[in-house]
């Protein structure tokens, strides 16, 4: 491991690996060339990254490692908001006021701002799958621990550090992004991801259930919902398990295969750092991805209160119609990723940046109405609405992050992603976390909010694409080449370190939409892009 | 357009009137005498002590006023303190939106004699909180048509407080426990075998 630099913070190694401008193609054309003496139940490249995705196979090792990925996120996911159900129960039996509940939703978003960045050294250092299994199985004591709990004190705490382990969403990304090419690496990680975060709508329908079930079984209340917390316990302990047993880091198998691969340039931290945070693209897709991810997040932990406590619903009522909003990301998060793919091929990027702020702007405009509905139907209509609109918006933006830098790839999906968790959390804290503003006036203005924080999109503007209001600079100077390579000075220039940038803007170049002819040159089989 | 318009505001309007019908609290009569058990400021524990109400017709009434009475239902209602901050306890006006008297402790029919009590164990499910104790009268309807409480208009005098169970088991504290280790040893065992196999494999 010696021979390994993991620069802190860089190795988000390809979070979303969406290299490749065609993220949904799933016809892989003939330029990429094939291993043949490889024996692998799917048709891979020559690093052995699988060319096809088969859902419904488990078959070693790239299925079964999308399957392990996948799941070990969304674990986290339903324990992370597995609370948010119960509150209240919860609110009662510990006593809290509605600061203590909103400080507590808080916690569980923040932690991970932090953890997902260590994730990517975590994963650079001993592999995906120990950085998965680290984060389930050192989580599952913590969730077992809210038996213990007894004050507000010990309740956010407790969220606080069950929140850590949305880091799974790194391990997640990178793992797949090892695992498939990347011209199919954004559907992929589009489905890996909305699959994973509909851990946060299951959830609401899972421990209400559960607690329903162990009340009938004859506990009292207040220990009832103790014991619904062991099941998301007892499903980090399996998850971690079957991750370290039936998991493999790479397609070769080996992680010692990784630390041998000595050809493989490790970028440097504070130059990588620079070119992230220097970008302005970088914090308007920090902002935005707050109000579509961080709303998201936010949602997850008040909507069954909501519910609850407007509507005079049931319990399990509340999450079942709390449920069907994380749902959504089954199909609404992969739809904003194609909707982005769509609208690129015939306007290019232009596109993709048009889409972002449609869906955006709509999911903030059906939050509004949620917060004015005063029917529980028309409640729950625009709550579905605002849910394709806010989770579309997710897949859309994840669409334009992997162009924004091709050095900093990893650094700025990370931060995107953190962006996320802080606009959760900053939603969560302003609009309900205190007695100024009711539920319902909380949501009105967290969709106001939305809508506002969306405009910067418009501000997002690349020389050789255009933006949603201006059309690419007729300067031939500005190029897809000129763009990416920028990021590199002279003597790295000189020592070659910028092909990899080259190669991607020549691939990028499909961005300009229908009117450029694109010829695309073959993708040389080491192109695997490496920020550790 | 403007017949359009006029239209939907008024079926809208419809709609609003039709929620917001409903008995108030500021509408009926303090017409029922109750008293209950805990003095003021007693502490009292779930699931073990037990509460005795008892409610009477107040005779300084018109005779007839409780004419319309079919059934008393007495409740368990936070103070104005527990209702700090925690809007779920909100108490509203329109007693179909109103929040104040969660736990039912008996329904009984209707009887304006002196001796209506019942005695109740604290349920378990009850928070920690300070409460007092109201009775409704309930016309054939269900409709709230008078009330009485063991706390003055103001709700300040007369309260006394329930301390709840925790919840927690030694049993529930063990088995958390015990999975918990269950959990890091698994993951540090698998750790170190997989590293000693490494290594074995790589003197070879």
């Amino acid at each position: 491991m010696a021979d390994i630099e993991a620069p802190f913070g860089s190795s988000m190694h390809g979070v979303t690996g969406r290299e490749q401008s065609f993220a949904f193609s799933v016809a892989t054309p003939e330029t990429v060339p094939a291993e043949t003496s490889a024996n692998f139940a799917l048709p891979v490249d020559s690093e052995h990254r699988a060319k096809e995705i088969k859902i419904f196979s488990f078959a070693q090792p790239h299925m079964r490692s999308f399957h392990l990925a996948w799941i070990s996120f969304f674990t986290c996911f339903i324990s992370t908001f597995a609370a948010a159900p119960l509150v209240p129960i919860i609110r009662d039996n510990l006593d809290l006021t509605r600061a203590d509940i909103g400080n507590a939703g808080v916690a569980s978003v923040s932690g991970s701002i932090f953890s997902r960045l260590v994730m990517g050294v975590v994963c650079d250092l001993i592999g995906p799958r120990y950085g998965c299994a680290f984060v389930n199985l050192l989580v599952a004591p913590v969730v077992f621990s809210v038996a213990f709990v007894s004050s507000a004190e010990g309740y956010i705490a407790v969220r606080f550090m069950i929140g850590f382990s949305l880091a799974t969403f790194v391990s997640c990304q990178y793992w797949t992004s090892i695992m498939f090419n990347s011209k199919i690496i954004g559907l992929v990680n589009g489905v890996a991801a909305g699959w994973g975060d509909m851990g946060g709508g299951v959830t609401q329908l899972l421990m209400p259930f559960l607690f329903q079930l162990i009340k009938m079984l004859g506990a009292t209340p207040f220990t009832a919902w103790r014991i619904a917390f062991f099941i998301p316990g007892w499903l980090h302990i399996i998850t971690g398990i079957m991750v370290l047993t039936l998991g493999q880091d790479l397609p070769d198998g080996n992680l010692s295969t990784l630390q041998k691969r000595g050809d493989v340039h490790k970028d440097k931290f504070a130059k990588v750092f620079r070119h992230a945070v220097t970008n302005y693209r970088t914090w308007i897709f920090f902002l935005i991805y707050g109000f579509s991810m961080g709303v998201e997040l936010c949602i997850n932990n008040v909507i069954a209160e909501y519910f609850f406590d407007r509507f005079n619903l049931k319990l399990h009522t509340a999450g079942i119609i709390a449920a069907s909003f994380g749902m959504a990301n089954f199909a609404a998060r992969p739809f904003g990723g194609f909707a982005s793919d769509f609208a690129a091929r015939k306007f290019g990027m232009r596109g993709r940046l048009w889409v972002l702020w449609i869906v955006q702007t709509l999911g903030g405009v059906f939050c509004i109405w949620l917060g004015r509905a005063n029917s529980l139907p028309l409640a729950i209509l625009a709550m579905i609405l605002f849910s394709i609109g806010a989770q579309a918006a997710c897949g859309a933006a994840y669409g334009i992050i992997p162009f924004i830098s091709r050095r900093s790839l990893g650094l700025i999906s990370g931060l995107t992603g953190a962006g996320g968790n802080f606009g959760g959390g900053l939603t969560q804290l302003v609009f309900f976390s205190s007695s100024t503003f009711s539920t319902a006036t909380g949501l009105t203005w967290m969709g106001v909010m939305a809508v506002a924080c969306t405009l910067p999109v418009a501000l997002v503007h690349f020389p050789q694409w255009g933006s949603m209001f201006f059309a690419a600079s007729k300067d031939a100077k500005y190029s897809e080449e000129y763009y990416y390579e920028s990021e590199w000075n002279e003597d790295e220039k000189q020592r070659g370190l910028h092909h990899g940038s080259l190669k991607f803007a020549e691939n990028s170049r499909s961005e300009r939409g229908k009117r450029q002819v694109i010829a695309l040159a073959a993708t040389p089989p080491h192109s695997t892009p490496n920020h550790g | 357009m403007a017949r359009a318009a006029l239209l939907v505001s008024s079926i809208l309007l419809s709609c609003l009137v039709a929620t917001s019908y409903g008995a108030t609290f500021s509408s009926l009569m303090r017409t029922l005498v109750v008293t209950a058990s805990p003095a003021a400021g007693q502490v009292v524990k779930s699931g073990e002590d037990k509460i005795t109400v008892s409610w009477s017709y107040n005779n300084t009434f018109a005779r007839g006023t409780d004419s319309t009475y079919k059934t008393i239902k007495v409740k368990l209602c936070y103070a104005p303190i527990s209702q700090v901050d925690r809007a779920w306890r909100k108490t509203v006006d329109d007693l179909s939106k109103d929040k104040t008297c969660q736990f039912n402790i008996v329904t009984k029919p209707y009887n304006p004699s002196n001796n209506n009590t019942f005695t109740w164990t604290v349920e378990r499910d009850t928070p920690t909180a300070t409460y007092f104790v109201r009775a409704y009268a309930y016309n054939s309807a269900e409709e709230e048509v008078g009330f009485g409480q063991t706390t003055d208009s103001h709700k300040t005098t007369n309260l006394f407080e329930v301390h709840a169970i925790s919840g927690r088991h030694t049993s529930l504290d063990i088995a958390s426990i015990c999975f918990s280790a269950f959990s890091v040893v698994s993951l540090f065992g698998f750790f170190f075998i997989e590293k000693r196999k490494a290594k074995a494999s790589q003197q070879k």
